[in-house]
């Protein structure tokens, strides 16, 4: 589904990203992990467009995405959640999935402005859609409130919902279980076996190696910006560069 | 259910007709005084274009100090088409503020890259620029310091002779504006707006084409300060470009900081109160700027969501008081 080649980013003389070529099998998890500073943020940003590589391509369902602005690659049907944590903090809940629909409403500017009936019927699905979104990660009852006001653990899954919203092919979680309780942990592999069953591809960067190792099809380790290794997580598990990258030492 | 998630509570929605009837009735009060009708008319044009001016830094958070410019567009355009090619001043105010929609596009283009003071910095020059070139009015299409003259309003041979009568143009105008405004901030493409507000990568990783919303928030903008400004030419009949100066994006600025920036009813209560202000203040005539200031000052120190931010929070004080008194009562 996605696949890197040879992918490198440069900020002047740091290579954060270093020759990487990763595979995302449709219909998995796909798991990215590496020690702090690894690059996989980095990673994640050449993919979503926020980065354009220095070279290197990404190639997503057979086209060539590297170098297209944010906007284009979630059209595209790559949507993302954020490590550090971006929501529209004084819009409330549900618009926040709202503003995630956005690529899949077609009402222009001059229908909005005069509030057409097409417009109106369209808007109306959409509120009921967001509403849908809201109950899938179980935020309904939080509908009204301002993004801001949530909690650490629940603005992740707002963020999760806002990027389902999109109705993408993949989905890229930057950390998604940061911050969040060891009862929000378990609520959120449930809800990646969800996502999983909407036919929503996932690939996501997480620390926390015990939902990564429960959850993931597929691992890669990133480490100083090279691809370390890939494997199933027990091949990872088991692989000694790996052990020495994360534990150091001999 | 689904209704009350569109964030309209009843309260909300009688608020605006409560005040429209109130505003229709206004003529009938002040029977035979011209001063306060005029100041009406102005105040209604006025909330026209400090409207627009919310659509841009309210909801989209790009500031413009230069929107004297759109409202100059506005002014000189209408005159100028209705004067010189004698065209119905209906269609010319149109045609004036589709033209300044354009000219605010073209500047949104390359300024969408700028954020905070450069682009308040690009948008003083551009109000710079148009106000050198009524000044110079190359060709004398402007007239420079003459200033022009214009007719006052008529609709298909009817004309709006006394303030009487434009008044309830003007309030004609205020309610299709606010109508179209709410329209446009409750909708897809008023979302894109605050979402780039609020976090501009996020919007574009969200799939918004921010530089687009941008032009788009900016022509919308211009369009109704520009309509605005050709309200005034047909209400005074004459302009001159010392009207166009930046005190006058300074004041557009300083009405909607007052009264509350991102809502349908801050503009309203902010032109109303700095008009009403200035107006018996005109001994201070020489310190405007200095009252501005001042009225800003307020804003930034103590009411920062301005009038009606303040207004809405006395509000949830007391209903929030009320409210647990009601629970109280209730559990005894």
């Amino acid at each position: 589904m996605l696949t890197t080649d040879k992918v490198t980013v440069k900020f002047g003389g740091l290579t954060a990203v270093n020759q990487v070529s990763v595979h995302v099998e449709a219909h998995r998890i796909t798991g990215l992990i590496g020690p702090n500073g690894a690059g996989k943020t980095t990673f994640f940003n050449c993919i979503s467009g926020v980065y354009r590589p220095n070279s290197g391509s990404v190639i997503f369902e057979g086209n060539h995405i590297e170098g297209k602005k944010p906007y284009q690659v979630n059209r595209a049907g790559i949507s993302r959640t954020y490590q550090i944590i971006n929501l529209f903090k004084k819009m409330n809940v549900l618009e926040n999935v709202l503003v995630g629909m956005h690529p899949r409403l077609k009402s222009g500017y001059l229908s909005d402005m005069f509030r057409t009936p097409s417009q109106r019927r369209e808007e109306k699905a959409a509120y009921e859609r967001a509403y849908e979104w809201l109950k899938f990660v179980d935020l309904q009852d939080h509908a009204l409130d301002p993004a801001g006001s949530l909690s650490y653990g629940k603005q992740r899954l707002l963020e999760i919902a806002r990027s389902l919203a999109s109705t993408p092919k993949l989905i890229l979680l930057d950390e998604p279980a940061a911050g969040m309780n060891s009862k929000e942990k378990e609520e959120l592999d449930e809800l990646l076996k969800r996502i999983l069953e909407l036919g929503v591809t996932v690939l996501m960067v997480e620390h926390d190696m015990k939902l990564v190792m429960g959850i993931c099809h597929y691992l890669n380790v990133l480490s100083e910006g090279k691809l370390l290794a890939k494997g199933t997580p027990s091949e990872i598990q088991n692989n000694p560069d790996v052990i020495q990258a994360y534990l150091g030492g001999e | 259910m689904q209704k009350s998630l569109a964030n309209n509570s009843l309260g909300k929605k009688l608020i605006a007709p409560i005040a429209i009837l109130l505003a229709l009735g206004m003529p009938l009060y002040v029977r035979g005084a011209e001063y306060p009708l005029m100041l009406a008319c102005i105040i209604q044009l006025y909330v026209v274009a400090v409207s627009g001016l919310d659509i841009l830094f309210g909801y989209c958070g790009q500031i413009s100090l230069g929107h004297a410019a759109f409202y100059a567009i506005g002014a000189y355009g209408s005159a100028i088409l209705h004067n010189n090619f004698g065209l119905p001043i209906l269609f010319t105010m149109f045609v004036a503020a589709t033209l300044a929609a354009l000219v605010g596009a073209v500047l949104a283009i390359p300024a969408s890259k700028l954020v905070f003071h450069f682009l308040s910095l690009a948008t003083v020059a551009f109000g710079e620029i148009v106000y050198q070139f009524i000044v110079h009015s190359p060709g004398g299409i402007t007239k420079d310091f003459n200033g022009i003259f214009s007719a006052r309003l008529s609709i298909f041979g009817f004309e709006f002779s006394t303030y009487r009568l434009w008044y309830y143009f003007g309030l004609a105008c205020v309610i299709v504006f606010l109508t179209a405004k709410y329209f446009l901030v409750h909708s897809k493409t008023g979302r894109a707006f605050t979402a780039i507000r609020e976090n501009s990568h996020a919007a574009n990783g969200m799939g918004i084409n921010v530089r687009k919303y941008k032009v788009m928030a900016f022509a919308t903008s211009a369009f109704y300060t520009a309509f605005a400004g050709a309200m005034y030419i047909h209400l005074v009949g004459y302009v001159h470009p010392d009207t166009f100066l930046r005190k006058q994006s300074v004041l557009f600025l300083t009405m909607l900081l007052f009264g509350g920036t991102g809502s349908l009813t801050g503009p309203i209560l902010g032109v109303i109160s700095v008009e009403l202000l200035i107006e018996s203040l005109r001994v201070l005539q020489d310190y405007q700027g200095f009252v501005y200031g001042i009225l800003l000052l307020i804003v930034i120190v103590a009411l920062p969501g301005g009038l009606f931010g303040g207004f809405k929070n006395v509000w949830n004080l007391l209903a929030g008081r009320l409210g647990k008194r009601r629970g109280g009562a209730g559990a005894c």
